[in-house]
């Protein structure tokens, strides 16, 4: 038998949804002109990943509670199978974003599929994966359960001899989790220091102060823990008084400049960039001189910095300066197909998440890229396991390793 | 005319439409109440008016995204559109819009072509396009798209609605009685003329259906005509905010 849930709790969640995203529900015409590029529902062809079923499934619960027969003849219960199943397509999604660009109507599909989250998260419906992952967020700060005082791990194990952790600094790194606590991102790290260190620049890292920066919690559905980490990290940066953050993690990225703000009603009294925009303006300015790359290089547009962080140009000017044989992957910036990377699916379903990337990969093979380049981390893991599990040749790189190499630093 | 179409027929032509507009405007009232009772959107979005117009011009009037995408559904949709505003077009000379008087400098056989030719041939593209539109929604339901009843049931009133429009035309006139000739939806101000006599039992049946789908539009689906603009609108804003 169908158990129903609290009636005060689900009425609650499902009042979360904002003006737009009631309009964007009521929008959707559950047309599935956005389904065939999806990257979850291409790879597995699951209807309940589609995106217009969510929506459909969403709006279903909604109208339950806040419909006109509801208004009419009183609310109907959600039942905690309902929240399940909705689970189940909340998770197996990468947040994209990719269906807001294939919308005709632009919904934005990457905030309603995250209230989506939230409102399964409420209900106490996430995978068990994702609330262990939580869980992990809550206690250590980061979401892979390592102690804070192994963030600085990644220094030792490259050798970096300079690693600033000041009072006041007028730029800080904020080196982000995946990048600090996993090592095939440990010289992305050092990569960017180095750039840093040798341009001379007043930085400093925050060290164990540094805690995740909330997006994975976001992802989650956990808006109130996102919001927390917000408020750490935006006064521990303040604090010092940082003027620009920089950051290599898209994720990172996204989240200080887009959902800071709206997390803490105001925004944070420092700009933040991403690490390529840093270098495309210290390579135009002629500080930095790298050695073109001889071999064929391709970029993948991380979702998270491009389609949802606006930053498509930057990369592509870098690479002029570092390569002499870019090539342009298929289905790029705006229209890129996802990695499989984000949304914390490798937790939710790491088999997709494979299928997802061996795909990406797959483009770049096809056109004999030599290096394939991005600017995230989470990309950066996804395309290492995809070559893993492919067994292509194609070296991966993170763009500001490329940098470094060429600049003779790495 | 039989006894109960005697009673029925005016009731459609002169009672209904005051209840159409009433019903209509009471629905447009609920959808607004339930969307403004909801939670503001936190930080603050500016529009930006340029970036609202372009996509609204290039993804809801010209479907730029189904474009990339899949030609074929594009074409379809296009195509649909074309006829709904075609149409929608058509109807505005019973409301005295437009007149046929007003093609005529371009030559008399322009103003028969768009009063006598152009419906019949956009009653039969409106009428194909919706049966492929049909089509589609049922090859792909349950693998790609969960309809709710509503879905169905908007698409189905509208293909019936079109089909009696379309044989009000097609089929030879019967006499009616003049009075009906104006259907009133706000005297003074939404008065439908009618200027010939048309097939008495299709126009009867399509006045009918016309309102029901007219009454039901801000209840289903249908809304995202109005509301497809304004998140078309707030979606070009974004992409000015993010500089894309
Ligand atoms: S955000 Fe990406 S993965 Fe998720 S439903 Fe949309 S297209 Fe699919
Ligand atoms: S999100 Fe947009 S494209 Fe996808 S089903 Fe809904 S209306 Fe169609």
């Amino acid at each position: 038998m169908a158990s129903k849930l609290e009636a005060g709790k689900t009425r609650e969640a499902l009042g979360r949804f904002t003006r737009r995203q009631l309009l964007e529900l009521d929008t959707c015409a559950h047309c599935a002109l956005c389904t065939e590029k999806c990257p979850a529902y291409a790879e597995s062809k699951v209807p309940n990943y589609a995106p217009g079923v969510r929506s459909s499934k969403t709006a279903r619960l909604v109208n339950k509670q806040f419909g006109l027969w509801a208004r009419l003849l009183g609310p109907r219960p959600v039942t905690a199978e309902e929240v399940s199943d909705l689970a189940e397509s909340a998770f197996n999604c990468t947040l994209c974003g990719r269906c807001m660009e294939t919308c005709p109507f632009g919904l934005q599909t990457h905030e309603l599929w995250t209230r989506v989250r939230e409102l399964v998260y409420a209900l106490g419906g996430t995978l068990p994966n994702v609330r262990m992952l939580d869980e992990m967020l809550e206690e250590n700060q980061n979401p892979y359960g390592l102690d804070a005082d192994m963030r600085l791990d990644w220094a030792d194990y490259t050798d970096l001899e300079e690693v600033p952790e000041k009072d006041r600094a007028e730029v800080a790194y904020f080196v982000g989790c995946t990048t600090a606590f996993k090592g095939a991102n440990h010289e992305v790290a050092y990569s960017i220091a180095s750039i840093l260190n040798q341009l001379g620049e007043d930085w400093t890292l925050l060290g164990e102060d540094e805690w995740c920066c909330g997006s994975p919690l976001l992802l989650a559905g956990n808006e109130e823990g996102a919001r927390e980490f917000a408020e750490h990290n935006v006064e521990a940066l303040e604090a010092r008084g940082v003027k620009t953050v920089i950051t290599g993690c898209a994720g990172c990225f996204r989240v200080f400049k887009w959902e800071y703000p709206k997390l803490l009603g105001r925004s944070p009294r420092f700009r933040i960039i991403h690490a390529v925009e840093y270098l495309r303006d210290k390579l135009a300015s002629g500080e930095l001189k790298p050695e073109p790359f001889r071999g064929k290089v391709a970029y993948h547009d991380p979702c998270e910095l491009s389609r949802l962080g606006g930053v498509i140009d930057a990369p592509r000017e870098v690479l002029k300066y570092l390569v002499g044989d870019y090539i342009e992957l298929p289905e790029h910036g705006m229209d890129v197909r996802c990695c499989g990377g984000g949304g914390l699916l490798q937790a939710a379903n790491n088999d997709l998440r494979l299928a997802i990337v061996k795909r990406r990969l797959g483009q770049a093979a096809a056109l004999g890229a030599e290096v394939l380049t991005s600017a995230c981390p989470a990309c950066k893991l996804a395309f290492v396991d995809g070559v893993r599990a492919s067994e292509s040749d194609i070296e991966v790189l993170d763009i500001m390793e490329l940098a470094a190499r060429q600049l003779g630093l790495l | 005319m039989s006894g109960l179409t005697d009673i029925l027929y005016p009731f459609f032509v002169e009672k209904l439409p005051y209840i159409t507009i009433a019903v209509f405007l009471l629905g447009v009232a609920l959808r607004a109440a339930r969307w403004l009772s909801a939670p503001r959107d936190p930080g603050k979005r500016p529009v930006s008016v340029f970036a609202a117009v372009k996509y609204v011009v290039l993804d809801v009037v010209l479907f730029r995204k189904t474009f990339k995408s899949d030609k074929v559904t594009w074409l379809i949709l296009f195509l649909f559109h074309v006829a709904a505003g075609g149409i929608l077009f058509g109807h505005m000379r019973g409301f005295h819009l437009w007149s046929a008087e007003m093609f005529a400098p371009l030559g008399e056989w322009v103003a028969e072509f768009m009063v006598e030719v152009l419906p019949i041939y956009m009653g039969w593209l409106f009428i194909a396009t919706q049966v492929l539109l049909l089509i589609r929604r049922g090859v792909l339901e349950g693998r790609q798209l969960l309809s709710l009843p509503n879905d169905y049931l908007a698409l189905v009133l509208l293909l019936i609605t079109t089909i009696l429009g379309q044989g009000m035309r097609i089929f030879p006139p019967e006499a009616i009685p003049p009075e009906t000739y104006s259907v009133v939806f706000i005297p003074g101000l939404i008065v439908l003329h009618l200027e010939k006599v048309p097939s008495f039992h299709w126009f009867f049946l399509h006045v009918l259906f016309t309102q029901l789908f007219v009454m039901y539009i801000p209840f289903s689906k249908l809304v995202h005509i109005f509301s497809g603009v304004i998140t078309s609108a707030l979606y070009g804003s974004r992409r000015a905010e993010y500089g894309i």
